[in-house]
């Protein structure tokens, strides 16, 4: 793997709609016609109560799901047309998931699921399993390594997943409430764990939230109801 | 994957992973038994035919089936590169030893002289030699047909036959037609032979062997040795000279001309049979290999099921890999690596579990069967065959769960 990080994308969904059992008597329409550029490098957290869009949104920029309708794209090119493979290529290479419920695999240890994707991209061993140990270190883990994500606490699994969306040097950071299952303190420390990575590696950072703490730390904030963006401000 | 949880995923699905297991086993362990015994006799019967004295055979169905029996070895004699023939008369008869005893034996009327030839080096080795049989032409008792000259009443008995008896050289045996001790007529014990591994069970090596006149004479239809009995044979053993033995298109031209001298008896040559052995063998192979498919396709249902049943259960992890952009084949490849498992698990339980059933037959089964078990020949091509195939097949079975791994919707996955 290169060691140089991928430059962050430039995101922008033009008239995107994402529309769930369409045609039929339970159909949701998670997104409406929604126009939002995010630029290279930003930090924007968004807001909204449940069901308003902003976990389809971060699964549309983050090519986990497809627009019943308009144009998702990167630095200007239409991710629409890729294939399944190719998405998962791009997803590999250049976006860091993070997730309210971490979402580690449970029979990988900590480090071994740090390691996950640069195995996939075929980093040689010795490689990914200094750079998975950097990492853990980078977190606070670094004595952690060999647990099993159900010997970990919440925040210390949030931690792993950190890193682990960290693995590939993305240029593009997708967490969805990753400290809606923490206490506050935990909250706090994961909060500023992505603000430093964040700023360390210029990543683009977009960070669904109900904490207005985070909020107040994002660069710009967005507000979601009914699948559309009703507020775009500017933060610090 | 591994750690506690593999073991908790595992123990969801034991029954069914058991199932399967067991279903591939029984599955490959059918043709491994059928396969390695019938092999292993096939390749006995073809080796012994191989090892032979003789090259061609005249034969006659039924008992007394070759009339004129010494007369048709001296014409078959005077065919070009016959180098001996040998009319054999077997026939079931019973033996009581001088306390009584009575065992059925099978009853061999050679002609001395004649039979010597027909005996591969490994046979000849096993007899007495010259055999102490009397008269080596069996002329003067036969005396062209009138059987007025002297018996000699002379028996050799098999090895197995004198240990189980307690019967030796210099002791008396009276023969007589089964089931008509009346008839029976004393002889005296001249040599004990070896026998070559038979397949005809533990009583089939009680074989004792006579000039045929004398077994003639016993087994004719007339209620005493003054009585008309026909010059019987069953078969005549043919034996040609070396350079025709090893070459087929010449065993061929002296096997019509001896056709041509008894149209009316079926002749044929050893590598004939041999050949038709091997034939019959592979045709035997398919068939088991055929049945055994139902059974390995149950075991791979059972497998689909699995490995769906795993793939339903590890949906979220599933949907975790292929979120992080892991490719298809890696996700596809834990899934292969398992049905590979299972299935290499089945078939390797199967080959073990084949094989301890033959073991079983050749100890526990009734003779006959303990003797063909006792034969099978486990050949590793013929079960690295049975293993990959049924590796191969478990690809199926992976594939149509893998196929349902990565179809998966990923929302859904980690909702």
């Amino acid at each position: 793997m290169n060691d140089a990080a991928p430059r962050p994308p430039e995101l922008e969904l033009a008239n995107v709609s994402r529309t769930y059992f369409a045609g039929g008597a339970e159909e949701v329409r998670a997104l409406r016609t929604l126009d939002l550029r995010i630029a290279s490098g930003s930090f924007v957290s968004v807001e909204g109560p449940s069901g308003c869009g902003k976990t389809t949104m971060l699964n549309l920029v983050g090519l986990l799901d497809a627009p019943t309708s308009g144009e998702v794209r990167w630095d200007g090119h239409s991710v629409g047309g890729l294939s399944d493979r190719e998405r998962a290529r791009l997803r590999l290479r250049s976006v860091g998931f993070i997730f309210q419920r971490f979402y580690l695999l449970p029979t990988l240890t900590a480090q071994e699921n740090v390691e996950l994707p640069m195995r996939a991209l075929g980093l040689p061993r010795e490689d990914r399993t200094r750079r998975a140990a950097e990492l853990l270190s980078e977190v606070g883990l670094s004595d952690r390594g060999r647990a099993f994500p159900h010997q970990l606490s919440g925040g210390e699994e949030q931690r792993v997943a950190v890193a682990r969306a960290l693995a590939n040097q993305p240029g593009l950071l997708l967490a969805d409430e990753p400290t809606g299952e923490l206490d506050s303190g935990n909250t706090r420390a994961i909060l500023d764990l992505l603000v430093r990575v964040r700023s360390a590696r210029s990543a683009t950072l977009l960070l669904v939230t109900h904490n207005p703490e985070v909020a107040a730390r994002a660069g710009r904030h967005l507000t979601m109801r009914d699948g559309s963006v009703v507020r775009d401000v500017a933060g610090n | 994957m591994r750690g506690p949880r593999r073991g908790r995923a595992l123990r969801h699905t034991r029954l069914q992973v058991v199932l399967a297991v067991a279903a591939i086993a029984a599955a490959v362990a059918l043709p491994v038994v059928l396969i390695s015994v019938g092999g292993g006799v096939s390749a006995h019967e073809l080796a012994s035919l191989q090892n032979a004295g003789y090259q061609i055979v005249v034969s006659a169905a039924g008992l007394h089936g070759i009339s004129h029996a010494h007369a048709l070895a001296e014409r078959i004699l005077a065919v070009g590169s016959v180098s001996a023939a040998s009319p054999v008369l077997s026939v079931d008869v019973d033996a009581y030893t001088t306390s009584g005893a009575l065992s059925p034996v099978l009853a061999e009327g050679v002609i001395p002289a004649q039979f010597g030839p027909t005996l591969s080096p490994a046979e000849r080795g096993l007899f007495p030699s010259p055999l102490p049989l009397g008269d080596p032409t069996d002329l003067r008792h036969f005396d062209n047909g009138s059987y007025s000259g002297p018996a000699t009443y002379d028996v050799l008995i098999s090895f197995p036959f004198a240990s189980a008896e307690h019967v030796g050289t210099g002791d008396t045996l009276l023969l007589s037609p089964t089931t008509n001790r009346s008839l029976g007529t004393l002889y005296n014990v001249t040599g004990v032979f070896g026998v070559l591994p038979t397949l005809l069970g533990p009583t089939g090596a009680f074989l004792v062997l006579l000039p045929l006149s004398d077994l003639q004479t016993m087994t004719g239809f007339g209620p005493s040795a003054s009585a008309t009995v026909p010059d019987a044979a069953d078969t005549v053993q043919v034996a040609v000279t070396g350079a025709v033995a090893v070459s087929p298109s010449a065993l061929a031209v002296v096997r019509g001309s001896i056709q041509a001298l008894v149209p009316l008896y079926s002749v044929t040559s050893l590598a004939q049979e041999a050949q038709q052995l091997e034939s019959a063998n592979a045709v035997l192979t398919g068939f088991y290999l055929a049945l055994s498919s139902v059974g390995l396709t149950i075991g791979l249902l059972f497998l689909a099921l699995v490995l769906l049943r795993r793939v339903e259960a590890e949906h979220r992890s599933i949907g975790i890999r292929r979120a992080l952009g892991l490719p298809g084949w890696s996700i596809a490849g834990g899934i292969v690596r398992e049905g590979l498992l299972l299935s290499v698990l089945g078939a390797l339980t199967g080959i073990l579990a084949g094989y301890l059933v033959v073991e079983g037959l050749a100890t526990w089964a009734t003779s006959t069967v303990q003797e063909a078990a006792a034969l099978a020949r486990f050949d590793p091509t013929v079960l690295a065959e049975i293993a990959l195939g049924v590796a191969g097949l478990s690809l199926l079975a992976s594939a149509v769960a893998s196929r349902a791994a990565l179809r998966l919707e990923i929302g859904e996955a980690l909702r």
